[in-house]
């Protein structure tokens, strides 16, 4: 289970939004455990200028960068956000062929520029197959 | 010898019994790693390709630099450097 407060989702949604029709990506920071909990985003670049419509790399720099300014918090990168434009927030065999275990995935589907709805997902490594995980919206940070 | 401070990521941290990081000794990144890998067991298959090349899906950085702009593993690191294995992240729809 994964829970983010309604602000922040608010803000990852307008991230999502504001890059449309183009993927957007971003890291989750907060508590790892079975309940994880967002404490904060960080909106990273995408690299892939090419299919940026359908696809997304994050820049790495972005994330040594994230790294950096919490390796001194009690929080660590606990997951990842992308927005899929016009298309379902399940994960495409893309998603699933560069995902990495433990890590939250939470797919967010923009259609027209809105968004529709947003799941999250976890990598079962052995079976190489993603597990929808409970996405709770909390009420505060 | 240099000792180094490996930040490990979190999908890593199973084979490094949690530790997020690990403080190493070594002359390079490929000595570093060889090092992890005969500590933990399995680490080497995760972020290297037949023990000799750094998988594509994974960064490694020593301080602010990509390993991939300077001498891949046989970048040379110093005492207080530290090593910061990313994975790739990246998909699509």
């Amino acid at each position: 289970m994964i829970t983010i407060p309604a602000s922040l989702l608010r803000q990852i949604y307008d991230h999502t939004e504001a890059s449309y029709p183009y993927e957007c990506c971003g890291l989750m920071i907060g508590a790892m455990g079975e309940n994880r909990k967002v404490h904060a985003f960080r909106t990273c670049k995408n690299l892939n200028t090419e299919r940026a419509h359908d696809r997304y790399e994050m820049n790495p720099l972005d994330m040594l960068r994230v790294e950096r300014e919490f390796e001194n918090s009690p929080w660590d990168i606990i997951g990842i956000y992308h927005s899929h434009p016009d298309h379902p927030s399940r994960p495409s065999p893309t998603d699933t062929e560069r995902a990495w275990p433990d890590y939250s995935y939470v797919i967010i589907s923009v259609q027209q520029g809105t968004v529709a709805g947003a799941q999250s997902w976890v990598l079962n490594e052995g079976e190489r197959k993603f597990y929808e995980e409970p996405l709770i919206t909390g009420d505060s940070k | 010898m240099s000792s180094v401070t490996v930040k490990i990521p979190t999908p890593l941290r199973p084979l490094t019994s949690g530790q997020a990081e690990v403080k190493v000794e070594g002359a390079t990144v490929g000595e570093i790693l060889q090092k992890l890998d005969a500590q933990f067991r399995g680490f080497g298959d995760r972020i290297l390709d037949d023990g000799k090349n750094v998988k594509r899906f994974v960064n490694i950085f020593v301080n602010e630099d990509n390993i991939r702009d300077r001498k891949d593993l046989d970048t040379e690191v110093r005492a207080g450097d530290t090593i910061s294995i990313l994975p790739s992240i990246a998909g699509g729809s």
